[in-house]
């Protein structure tokens, strides 16, 4: 498989303050990505470093083809504002922005584009509702198809199931997973909770204690790391 | 009915101030959104006051022989030079700031209300000659608007309306996900200090032509009223406007008939409209099952 983003010597920070040092991987294309850790490990931090929203403070970053690949971006849906009054087909139409023109209205290729999205996320009966009255496991599934919207090569979801009750994050998994078998996308999910990690991921890096631990969920996941992961994951929370 | 043929006569003696009302309540809601979502509302009560401070410190200046503009009138060219650097200058420092996540927002905001207001005063007491001319500039005189502050107002007014309308996506992206924005190759900074730039025209230039009661009144009550009664973004951008056309232009209507002062009778209106809303709203609400509708169909989704 071709590289899709790699990594080399990267440090990672705020206003030159590294939080991490030394992050070298690669991600392939096709490939499904979990970055785990613990609240405040910096992995939300290096998961913005790679879509350049913050910059490394050192190393480089290196995307496959040379260029800036389409990210899909799937925020923690806390980090937004509630008072917009958005319905919920306004948040997806929001990932066709990018290509929008000014002074044009949706066209209606975009319109059609939005309700394909909404309908692979199993939302399009409530698109008119407002975004603010969903519920939590109904606003991520919107953010999903926001960012399906943007026609990405790859989509980042930054703690998916974070906050959401138990039946939502099972069927927010099971989207995830349907969406990655179906459309053969790059996925990086970041999340703190073990159990949400599926079995058949082909990479996780675990960020904990300053350190960044790379391998597949065989390696990472076995009963003795679980048991440890777990042990130390009720500590974090 | 007599009074409104009157007014709706091409010659009406104060069509200017009929016209900019309807200019003011038409482009003030579209930027006045940004204030409300962004929850930037107290920014809205002091810059309009720094703008004040900024033409007080003009027209002292102009007093004291600092003429930058030599021709008629000259003191108002400085008195709205003065009003949109104070103005800019300030939103600028203001977003820096905030950015940089120094203090609090609240404070640094109700800072710069108080030293806007004390420095204002100061400037008009220190100006040995003109103190009424500048006071009621201050105020602002939606009456007495002369046919070049009116071109003025349609020529800056209708740029920023029609630039704000094309690039709305640009604007509403990075108000509300700036890390969305980002990855999707929006410059955030640049639509950002547009935005602000935007703002501190249209207060800069309205708080001259309109005063700062007015331009505050048009800024924010129509975009909290349309926040109240509308479902979705564009609604909400449309029924801003609308409110503050029909605002302007009935406030006008109602001051003519009942010779009262047109910028607190506007305001006056958008306070009543807003409450009705608001009440409209509540009995709309009790009639509808909303919440849970939408739960039921999360369930059988």
């Amino acid at each position: 498989m071709d590289h899709c983003i790699t990594l080399k010597d990267v440090a990672i920070g705020y206003n030159g303050h590294s939080i991490l040092t030394d992050i070298s991987f690669c991600l392939k294309v096709g490939e499904f990505t979990v970055l785990f850790g613990p609240n405040g490990c910096g992995k939300t931090t290096l998961f913005k470093t790679i879509l350049r929203i913050i910059p490394p403070i050192r190393g480089t970053i290196v995307y496959g083809e040379g260029y800036y690949p389409r990210f899909g971006y799937v925020p923690q849906r806390q980090m937004l504002d509630e008072i917009y009054p958005f319905t919920a087909e306004e948040v997806v139409l929001m990932g066709t922005f990018g290509q929008a023109k000014p002074f044009c209205f949706t066209t209606n290729t975009n319109r059609v584009w939005v309700e394909q999205c909404l309908q692979d996320v199993g939302m399009l009966e409530l698109k008119k509702e407002l975004f603010s009255e969903l519920s939590g496991g109904q606003k991520q599934r919107i953010l999903i198809a926001r960012a399906l919207a943007t026609k990405p090569e790859i989509l980042v979801l930054d703690e998916p199931i974070t906050g959401v009750d138990i039946l939502a994050q099972k069927m927010i998994m099971e989207l995830i997973t349907l969406l990655h078998r179906k459309h053969k996308l790059t996925f990086i999910m970041v999340t703190h909770e073990i159990h949400s990690i599926p079995k058949w991921i082909d990479k996780i890096i675990w960020i904990n204690d300053n350190k960044v631990l790379i391998g597949n969920s065989i390696e990472l996941l076995s009963p003795l790391i679980t048991d440890e992961i777990s042990f130390q994951g009720t500590l974090w929370h | 009915m007599e009074h409104l043929l009157e007014i709706l006569n091409p010659h009406f003696l104060l069509r200017n101030a009929l016209y900019a009302g309807l200019i003011v309540g038409l482009v003030c809601p579209q930027v006045g959104i940004f204030f409300v979502l962004r929850r930037m509302i107290l920014l809205g009560i002091a810059l309009p006051q720094v703008s004040n401070a900024g033409i007080a410190f003009a027209f002292l200046l102009h007093t004291l022989g600092w003429h930058f503009f030599y021709h008629t009138e000259s003191e108002k060219v400085m008195a709205l030079t003065g009003s949109i650097l104070f103005t800019i200058i300030t939103i600028f420092i203001l977003a820096i700031l905030e950015r940089k996540r120094k203090g609090f927002t609240e404070n640094r905001i109700g800072f710069t209300y108080v030293i806007a207001g004390a420095a204002s005063i100061l400037f008009v007491s220190w100006n040995p000659y003109g103190q009424t001319e500048v006071l009621s500039m201050l105020k602002g005189e939606i009456v007495s608007i002369p046919d070049v502050y009116l071109w003025l107002m349609v020529a800056i007014y209708g740029a920023i309306f029609i630039f704000l309308t094309g690039f709305h996506r640009n604007f509403i992206l990075v108000s509300y996900d700036i890390d969305m924005a980002v990855t999707i190759g929006k410059k955030v900074i640049i639509w950002d200090m547009l935005l602000y730039t935007i703002i501190g025209i249209i207060i800069s230039l309205g708080v001259m032509t309109v005063g700062p009661l007015v331009i505050f009144g048009f800024l924010l009550i129509p975009a909290i009223t349309a926040r109240i009664i509308t479902r979705g973004i564009l609604p909400f951008c449309i029924v801003s406007s609308g409110i503050g056309v029909a605002a302007s232009f009935i406030g006008f209507y109602v001051s003519y008939h009942f010779d009262l002062p047109t910028g607190p009778t506007d305001v006056a209106l958008l306070s009543v409209i807003l409450v009705l809303s608001y009440l409209a709203k509540i009995l709309f609400s009790l009639k509808r099952p909303g919440k849970d509708k939408i739960k039921f169909k999360e369930n059988t989704s």
